[in-house]
């Protein structure tokens, strides 16, 4: 399509034929206030905080549903403009409760910035409010206050066009209205938690985060949702060193705005209370705590020991580098027995892949699976366990399998929890850490290299999975451990041709796309 | 002042409805003979020349709205008329439907052919069981006698008219809540672009005109455009079907030619003029979105821009009468509880404004207000809309701030009054019995 040229507050841009006002002046970086409007859903222009001066109109125009058109001359800051922001800013704040010290909102609250930025500093209004009802259960997720929803209709639009459930509606009239689901019926898309991030107020809260903690007090970071191998980008909130919540973090190539509500809970797995602090060893069948560098050894001569008979389970949760680093481990034994243990998830249209696995795609182009000849995990029921190392992963799942384990004369385990396999069958165990603890990168399900980062620190002793892999491998003479995630990277890059001319660095914020023709 | 009975030339007496067969006798249908044998665009460009405005309130040209319609789209196109009637003062829709219905079905059916659509919804106010009825009743007629349905006149056209029954929001009037209701949804307006003629009933290219408007249709087409002009002026062609209300002697409706009639002889001449012997104080000429007129303007045509010229619209033709002992302060209160309880909310200006004016209002009405109240309501108006503002979505948030600006403006000193007199003259003589009456209860 043509472009089209316009002016904005005196800059020259130009967008496409079709584009909003709202979208070009974006181009320019010159965010127009808005509420209702969100580049994910369609145009409602209720909130009628974007109106705008357009020059030869005679009356402002919502910036969200003006199509640009060729010599346009638009104002965001002229005084008209400005006053009807300003309009508006007081009508929205006549009836609103006001209860910022208690409201999980503040400090990431539209109706704040906006008030901040150009609302006045007292009201002209001199009546009682217009009462509503307040936390109002939506489902056990989502908790709603009527009095301070704006009705812009982001949450019923979300659900209607992009989770494909028509689950919320308005009722009642006029500033009467409210926001509400069906009676007797709760929200029932698991998709639903996107509509508190995308609540512009603090009207939809996340029961589960709710009162946790207040947003300016959590230490945000970017990294990537490990519960499925679509690989959603995620902000991360934490305090007092432990993870509060996950919000979806924009990726058109990937999530867009959106991520589903079982990979945002499922973070529970970092704090719990049977987390692995210190390396263990088997000794009169008890595990008790030993150093890093005994374990080690004893992971080492036991690994060489088993040698090619070695039974090995690498996990698809792991990095793509320390999936790289096991590989080296596995090749140096000459093992061909190596094989990922498939994980079930919910399949949708939208995002859920339907394997659990995050870094499913990165195991499939490095080759973890068996060799010609290989036990299969499917074939480690049939004969007797000699010696089998579960690299990142557990067996609680399959019992039978643990009573084999049970007589393997040895069993390497690493893992960030200490599982039943732990418990029952390890000889050695080397306590990893879980994807919110470490630097790495995972490919997702459409072969996008997507990095991660360290949230929160591991407990105790614990360490990286990629520098006990490293560590491990020099001892069993597989080349000097990588000193840093990246190290590993650039050392898998330089063997793998999908992964060629890759660093954590260079993955920048939105991951790259590894090159997987190649790997095939 | 002649009147200029044309639609309701051969209505029946108030209470009764013209058959379909007392229509025909009368030439009714010719102009659909007729019509089914032109082009559909000839049918537009005759309106176009006839020059005939929206008669809903906002006078649109209804052949230039024809010509929006894009063509080949693929896409069925519908024909939407509206009657709602809900806006107060307004009660003139009611009088076709009632009593010439198959003036209207003739109208829905030729603008179909026009306009290329197969399916017209008459949304007709749920209020007024009466027109529903009479409605269906005489489509039934017209269907059996081959004037709606599968093979329009033998012509082996089809085209089908249905009768939509609106639950009472006022909202649904204005012509994309109207849509939204008809599709099943909450009567919410919707935002343009894109325009209706483009995109309206389930997507579809969709026209929507007044009762009136298509009533006149018929007329148009059966005598020709130059004998449609000969009533009105330039501005404002054809008569006008006018609803006179409030306070005068006989309240009413009546069809004149708005060139040759003023507002004042609406109310001396056919009204009766002001009851009880009493004095014009204020006239809402259009129906009560539009400003008000204090006694002095009204010695002006009733076309489009002689009211205008006065300072108000002509609007939908409701004419409100008020005499000299009404308090301007009540009125208000009565409007802006009207607009108040009527705004759809989906707009922030208008769903928090409405209210907000009508507790000011109250407030000076009841006595709590002060001077500078009286200000804040001329200043929260602004802030809301009002004429050539464009700050909500749709025109009802404008229709509470132009009665409000315009009563202020004519009629401050009542607002004054009531400030300093401790309320309304209305609203001192309720507390005043309530002050009796508690009184005497405990006495
Ligand atoms: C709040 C509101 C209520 C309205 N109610 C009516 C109504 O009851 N009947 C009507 O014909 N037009 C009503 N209108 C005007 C319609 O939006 C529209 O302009 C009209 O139906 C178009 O038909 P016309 O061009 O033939 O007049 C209303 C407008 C607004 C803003
Ligand atoms: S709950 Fe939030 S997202 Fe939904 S309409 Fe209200 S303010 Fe908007
Ligand atoms: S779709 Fe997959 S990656 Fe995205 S949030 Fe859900 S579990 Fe996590
Ligand atoms: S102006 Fe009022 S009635 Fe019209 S859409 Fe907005 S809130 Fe609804």
């Amino acid at each position: 399509m043509a472009d089209v040229k316009l002016t904005i507050d005196g800059r020259e841009v130009e967008v496409p034929r079709g584009t909003t006002v709202i979208q070009a002046a974006r181009k320019l970086g010159t965010d127009v206030p808005h509420y209702c409007w969100h580049p994910g859903l369609k145009v409602a222009g209720n909130c009628r905080i974007c109106l705008v001066e357009v020059e030869g109109m005679p009356t402002v125009q919502i910036s969200c549903n003006l199509e640009v058109r060729e010599g346009m001359v638009v104002h965001t800051e002229s005084a008209k403009a400005k006053q009807a922001r300003r309009d508006v800013m007081e009508l929205l704040l006549i009836n609103h409760p006001l209860d910022c010290p208690i409201c999980d909102q503040a400090g990431e609250c539209k109706l704040q910035e906006y008030s901040f930025e150009f609302g006045s500093d007292g009201s002209r209004f001199q009546f009682p409010k217009v009462h509503k009802p307040k936390h109002v259960r939506f489902s056990e997720k989502v908790t709603f206050d009527a009095e301070r929803c704006i009705l812009c209709t982001r949450c019923v639009r979300f659900l209607d066009e992009v989770a494909g459930r028509d689950e919320l509606d308005i009722v009642n009239r006029g500033d009467r209205n409210e926001i509400a689901v069906a009676r007797g019926a709760e929200l029932t898309s698991p998709y639903q938690m996107n509509i508190v991030d995308i609540c512009p107020v603090g009207a939809l809260t996340s029961t589960d985060f709710r009162f946790k903690s207040r947003v300016w007090f959590l230490k945000q970071t970017r990294t990537v949702c490990p519960s499925c191998s679509r690989g959603c980008n995620v902000t991360a909130g934490a305090r007092w060193n432990r993870l509060l919540r996950l919000v979806p973090a924009e990726n058109q190539a990937v999530n867009r705005w959106w991520m589903c509500d079982d990979g945002r809970l499922a973070i529970g797995h970092v704090g719990a209370d049977d987390r692995l602090g210190a390396p263990l060893v088997r000794k009169d069948g008890a595990l008790v705590e030993t150093t890093w560098d005994e374990a080690l050894r004893a992971a080492a001569d036991g690994l060489r020991a088993a040698g090619a008979n070695l039974l090995a389970l690498v996990s698809a949760r792991l990095t793509n580098e320390e999936l790289f680093l096991a590989r080296r481990i596995l090749d140096a034994l000459g093992t061909p027995h190596r094989d990922v243990k498939p994980r079930a998830w919910e399949r949708d249209e939208l995002l859920r892949t339907g394997d659990g696995n995050p870094n499913a795609e990165g195991a499939r182009i490095l080759g973890i699976a068996p060799r010609a000849g290989g036990r299969g995990l499917a074939a480690w029921g049939g004969s007797a366990i000699g010696a089998a190392f579960l690299c990142g992963e557990d067996l609680d799942d399959r019992p039978e399998l643990l009573d084999a384990l049970a007589k393997a004369s040895f069993v390497l385990v690493l893992d960030s929890r200490e599982t039943a396999t732990v418990k029952r069958v390890a000889t050695v165990v080397l306590p990893g850490v879980t994807s919110f603890e470490k630097d790495g990168s995972f490919t997702n399900v459409d072969g996008r290299v997507q990095r991660l980062l360290p949230v929160v620190s591991a407990p105790g002793d614990a360490r990286p999975d990629w520098r006990v892999l490293g560590e491990l491998g020099a001892l069993l003479g597989c080349g000097a451990a990588p000193r840093s995630a990246d190290e590993a990277l650039r050392a898998l890059a330089a063997a793998e041709p999908a992964f060629a001319g890759l660093s954590l660095g260079r993955l920048g914020a939105l991951g790259r796309e590894a090159a997987r023709e190649a790997a095939r | 002042m002649p009147l200029a009975p044309r639609l309701m030339k051969d209505a029946p007496p108030i209470g009764r409805r013209q058959t379909h067969d007392e229509y025909v006798a009368a030439g009714g249908y010719d102009a659909l003979q007729k019509a089914l044998g032109m082009k559909p665009e000839e049918i537009t460009q005759q309106v176009l020349e006839a020059g005939v405005r929206g008669r809903g309130g906002a006078g649109f040209p209804a052949g230039r709205k024809w010509t929006f319609v894009p063509k080949n789209t693929g896409k069925p196109v519908y024909l939407a008329c509206n009657a709602d009637e809900s806006e107060p003062g307004c009660f003139k829709d009611r009088q076709i439907m009632e009593r010439v219905p198959h003036l209207l079905i003739e109208g829905c059916v030729i603008a179909c052919r026009a306009i290329g659509a197969q399916s017209a919804f008459i949304y007709c106010r749920g209020e007024y069981p009466h027109s529903v009825r009479a409605l269906e009743e005489a489509l039934a007629e017209a269907r059996a006698a081959g004037k709606v349905g599968n093979d329009v006149l033998g012509s082996g056209w089809r085209c089908d008219v249905w009768v939509h029954k609106g639950a009472g929001a006022y909202i649904c009037g204005e012509e994309t809540g109207l849509l939204s209701s008809i599709e099943g949804g909450r009567g919410y307006p919707r935002i343009k672009p894109p325009f209706p003629a483009v995109e309206g009933l389930w997507g579809c290219p969709t026209i929507i005109n007044n009762v009136e408007t298509l009533a006149n249709v018929p007329v148009i087409v059966r005598d020709g455009v130059a004998a449609f002009k000969a009533a009105g002026d330039d501005d404002t062609t054809g008569t006008r079907l006018v609803g006179i209300s409030g306070h005068v002697e006989r309240p009413g409706h009546v069809e004149i030619d708005p060139a040759k009639t003023t507002i004042r002889e609406l109310i001396e001449v056919h009204a009766g003029g002001v009851w009880k012997g009493r004095k014009l104080k204020a006239v809402i000429p259009g129906g009560s979105s539009v400003p008000v007129l204090p006694a002095s303007a009204i010695d002006v045509p009733f076309t489009y821009g002689a009211v205008r010229n006065a300072g108000s619209l002509a609007g939908a033709a409701g004419v409100i009468v008020m005499d000299e002992t009404t308090c301007m302060v009540d009125a208000l209160v009565n409007l802006m509880q009207f607009y108040h309880h009527e705004s759809c909310g989906q707009c922030t200006p208008c769903r928090e404004g409405t209210g907000w004016l009508e507790k000011l209002v109250t407030r000076i009405w009841k006595g709590e207000g002060a001077a500078r109240d009286i200000d804040l309501l001329d200043s929260v108006a602004d802030t809301i809309g009002g004429a050539q503002a464009g700050k909500t979505i749709c025109f009802l948030a404008d229709s509470a701030v132009m009665p409000t600006k315009s009563f202020l403006k004519h009629f401050r000193a009542d607002f004054v009054r009531a400030v300093e007199e401790g309320g309304s003259p209305v609203w001192r003589a309720r507390a005043g019995q309530g002050a009796r009456a508690a009184a005497g209860a405990h006495g």
